[in-house]
């Protein structure tokens, strides 16, 4: 039984800061075996042609989180990702690109600076905080049933690999977002009878850049890695605010807006939502920042039109409900 | 630099329990975690069966007792019953005290723990989160750490343990990112640096990192390491990658079959069959293929692991992540087909040589976790017994390093240690030098399969010892290519490629040395254990030219009395 065999370009994304004014990218010819990952594909390129090819791994089994990078423009584990399965999305037949992910700053290739993921799981306490005192830890475990265990057990996936966070559309506006990983990670404690911080977390997450800010773009949900309902995590966090009357602030008139909106003509009416969050003083402080937007082209058209197949959206807003 | 109080190499499983207690013991020590990658990459993440712990939530009948017998039987007798004993007694505590910080373990119906059996245990008892304990148990702790403010050092690469002769003194890194070294002065020093087995390199479940560095740093530094012939293949690694199908799959009762369709196990543990102990598996495995009962295929021959008669649903409730490896590394869903697997160097019992607290002979330096030798594994370690020894001996080793370290008084590390490290760093790099480091860890892996692997003679590892020195020899002659000072991966490398050569001779003279077999250890022209002669540690120095010596030092035993071993 031989294996079928291909040659395949990798199109790569390279920067070193110590030399390098500008990123570039270069091209590596080799051939591949089915089976291959793309994980195990650059590790032949490091082996044989370049070794100053720089990348984190580790497991190689999909678990430790490492080797997240974007593969044809998709941030993906290279270790899970097999070469065969990636040639339908090559924009250039047989030429896969690999690139570092998005919404990271660049230490060097596809090597990122991860050091703001582990701050907002700081800033959001990310951490169950015990009921039990410190002196009688390990006495006794809690009972919990099977049923909350279901609840938060899909989040405990997690292993941080930063997939979502590079895909995550508001991430790219906004550097200070909770990012999708923070709101899956905050739904799993607070949903854990364990902890006794969610006071004090849903209080941070109602502020600016939490859970609010988030535009139901959908993407991390897409390349969640680990496959985790990531959206309902979202709106798990967003109905706990609902059910603890969160309502003085921002966010949640936002998000009433935005809901709103969306049943009405199925997209967002921008121009107003800062009306209607903001309430009308709020939205003439942003004018400086309004006048920017116009200035760079960016300013939210005022006529929306509804898109075409509303009615789809009003019944996909029903099953939501 | 005003001292640590207590730096931690490792933040795997063993580094962050130790890292917890520690600052729980006192919260005013200045204390640094340090690691070559991202805490919640380290390899204790890749554990999946789960951790043991005689909570007799499944079996009410299930003792702490009896945890301790299979752990010394397990051991081939070879285990330290001291510290086997206390590895038991604190597994309920430690278990429990992770679920109450918050760890997911799956749960029976009445709400507590859930247990499944595990390879050469008597009764149900080993605790799980699904298939992916280790992930969860890993991310708890990374999580308490986070709570409790510690201080990592994330991507710095330890370079060298520093210590007079009789004090810590602290550690050599490297930072990764910036290519930086810097001498971090610690009264006190704990490494807990993981395992070896990745020398096999394609034929071992390890991550890429798993390559002994702390327990060769030890080495270098004159410390003692102990039982490193002892290496554990685990039965079922996948037939192409080496990667981890977890006793988890056979615990849930998957089936052993050859290419007859017999669940060939009954010939060689007709009681417990598939659950059976690794050593006991993998050496069945072997002789079925040399018998030609294997399956044939351009990546060897190989073993059927069935899970078809378990069903879908069990599958995807428990074994989701199994599932997913089938189906990413080898194109099986094993709802369908049963699963290609053949055994896999997994898992390191020896290590540096450490008391039950995880104390070394150089007060202040300690060692716990897969780095470490207590010894509670002795020749052969039983599955979920590992998670276990993090934390039982992470916890111990933090808390006497915490009482302890306020009363060191460290002596500067020589300037000489860093200059020394710059100039081996650079010299890797000099145009003169022709090795190419993947040639050269290809090789050791593959001499270390063929000659130190599962079945090994005199004669294999006269072989095996031979080729070793020859890669030594040749290392001296490596170049690393990339001369860059900002995250020179190929740099790390060909430093763990080091380590993996320097423990692999351990391995190696370690195996030739022990004429008997034990546990892991099978020698063909020695097929029986020799109580008489080798029932002992093996203990191994480098002296200062790097030569490795080997003595022996004597097994602590207790209540349980020598017997033969069977299943
Ligand atoms: C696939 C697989 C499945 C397993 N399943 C189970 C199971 O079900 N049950 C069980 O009990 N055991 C299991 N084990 C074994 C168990 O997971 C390990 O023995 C255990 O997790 C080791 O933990 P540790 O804390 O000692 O080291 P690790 O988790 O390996 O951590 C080592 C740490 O040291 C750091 N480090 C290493 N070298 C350096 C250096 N030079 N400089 C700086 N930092 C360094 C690393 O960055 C890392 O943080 C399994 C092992 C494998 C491979
Ligand atoms: S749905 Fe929200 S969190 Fe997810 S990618 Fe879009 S904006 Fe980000
Ligand atoms: S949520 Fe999914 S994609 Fe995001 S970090 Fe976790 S595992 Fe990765
Ligand atoms: S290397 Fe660990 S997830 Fe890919």
């Amino acid at each position: 039984m031989t294996e079928e065999k291909k040659d395949i370009y990798f199109k790569i994304f390279r920067f070193n800061p110590e030399v390098d004014q500008h990123p570039f990218y270069d091209d590596f010819k080799i051939s591949v075996e089915k089976g291959v990952t793309i994980l195990r594909a650059i590790n032949y390129i490091k082996d044989h042609v370049d070794s100053t090819l720089t990348y984190r791994f580790y497991c190689q089994a999909g678990i430790c989180g490492s080797c997240s990078m974007r593969v044809n423009g998709v941030s993906k584990l290279a270790c899970t990702t097999q070469v065969w399965d990636e040639l339908p999305n090559c924009k250039e037949t047989d030429v896969i690109t690999i690139e570092p992910m998005n919404n990271f700053e660049i230490i060097r290739d596809m090597v990122v600076e991860y050091t703001p993921v582990i701050s907002k799981l700081e800033k959001y306490i990310s951490w169950v905080t015990p009921k039990i005192k410190q002196q009688d830890l390990g006495k006794k475990e809690h009972i919990i049933s099977e049923a909350e265990f279901k609840v938060y057990d899909a989040a405990t996936d997690c292993i941080l690999c930063g997939a979502c966070y590079s895909e995550c559309s508001m991430m790219t506006s906004s550097r200070e977002y909770i990012s999708p990983l923070g709101l899956l990670k905050a739904y799993r404690m607070v949903k854990d009878s364990r902890d006794t911080r969610s006071n004090d977390r849903m209080k941070v997450l109602n502020e600016d850049h939490g859970m609010w800010d988030c535009t139901h773009c959908y993407r991390c949900v897409e390349a969640c890695v680990k496959k985790i309902p990531i959206m309902d995590a979202i709106q798990g966090v967003r109905n706990e605010a609902f059910l603890r009357g969160m309502k003085n602030s921002e966010g949640y008139r936002h998000a009433y807006a935005f809901t709103q909106d969306i049943k009405s003509v199925g997209r967002l009416k921008e121009s107003t939502i800062a009306v209607r969050t903001k309430g009308i003083f709020g939205a003439i402080s942003m004018l400086p920042f309004a006048l920017k937007m116009l200035g760079r082209n960016r300013m939210p058209k005022v006529f929306v039109h509804t898109i075409p197949g509303i009615k789809h959206v009003k019944r996909i807003f029903q099953k939501i409900k | 630099m005003q001292p640590y109080d207590i730096i931690i190499v490792g933040a795997g499983g063993g580094g962050m329990y130790a890292a917890m207690e520690a600052l729980q013991t006192n919260p005013k020590l200045k204390i640094a975690v340090v690691s070559k990658v991202y805490p919640t990459r380290s390899h204790t993440s890749a554990a999946q069966g789960g951790v043991n712990a005689a909570l007799a939530n499944r079996h009410k009948d299930d003792t702490i007792d009896l945890h301790i017998f299979d752990t010394i039987k397990g051991s081939d007798y070879l285990a330290d019953q001291d510290a086997a004993t206390i590895l038991c007694e604190m597994a309920p505590y430690v278990v429990r005290e992770l679920e109450n910080l918050g760890a997911p373990f799956s749960r029976l119906e009445d709400g507590t723990i859930a247990q499944r059996p595990f390879g050469g245990a008597q009764k149900y008892r080993c605790c799980y989160c699904a298939d992916r304990t280790g992930h969860t148990i890993l991310t708890t702790l990374f999580e308490q750490c986070l709570r409790q403010g510690v201080h990592f050092l994330s991507e710095y690469y330890l370079l060298s343990l520093e210590h007079d002769g009789q004090k810590a003194q602290g550690v050599v890194v490297m930072n990764m990112q910036t290519g930086k070294i810097e001498a971090l002065p610690a009264r006190s020093v704990i490494l807990a640096t993981g395992g070896y087995a990745k020398m096999y390199w394609q034929k071992s479940s390890n991550a890429a990192g798993s390559t002994g560095d702390g327990i060769a740093a030890a080495l270098r530094a004159g410390l003692a390491v102990e039982d490193m012939e002892f290496v554990q293949f685990h039965p079922t690694g996948l037939r192409k990658s080496g990667l981890l199908i977890s006793e988890g799959a056979r615990g849930e009762g998957g089936y052993l079959v050859n290419n007859k369709g017999e669940r060939f196990m009954k010939t060689y543990a007709p009681e417990k069959m598939e659950l059976g102990p690794r050593d006991l598996v993998s050496r069945s495995i072997e002789i079925e293929i040399n018998e030609g009962r294997g399956f044939d295929s351009d990546a060897g021959q190989y073993m059927h692991l069935d899970l078809r008669h378990l069903g879908a649903d069990l599958i995807l409730e428990r074994l989701p992540q199994i599932r997913m490896l089938a189906i990413d590394f080898e194109g099986v869903d094993p709802i369908k087909e049963p699963i290609p697997i053949r055994p896999t160097a997994h898992y390191s019992m020896g290590g540096i040589d450490a008391n039950n607290d995880g104390a070394t002979a150089i007060q202040g330096i300690y060692a716990v976790g897969e780095c470490s030798c207590i010894s509670v594994h002795g020749a052969n370690r039983l599955g979920g017994n590992s998670l276990l020894d993090i934390l039982v001996f992470g916890k111990l080793a933090g808390r006497h390093a915490a009482q302890l370290a306020p009363s060191l008084n460290p002596g500067a590390i020589s300037t000489s240690a860093v200059e020394k490290s710059l100039k081996e760093i650079e010299g890797y790099s000099h145009h003169d030098r022709t090795e190419r480091y993947g040639e050269l860890r290809d090789e050791l892996g593959k001499t270390l399969g063929a000659n130190a692997g599962i079945y090994r003679t005199k004669k294999k590892l006269e072989k095996g010892v031979e080729d070793i020195m020859a890669i030594k020899e040749r290392f001296k002659n490596v170049r690393v290519n990339d001369s860059s000072a900002v995250f020179n991966t190929n740099l790390f490398q060909v430093l763990e490629l080091k380590n993996m050569i320097a423990l692999a001779e351990t391995v190696a003279r370690g195996a030739l040395a022990r004429e008997e077999s034990r546990g892991s250890h099978s020698r063909e022209d020695f097929p029986v254990r020799d109580d008489e002669k080798w029932h002992k540690h093996s203990i191994f120095h480098m002296n200062e030219k790097g030569d490795i010596t080997l003595s022996t030092k004597p097994v602590t035993m207790g209540k349980y009395p020598l017997q033969a071993r069977t299943y």
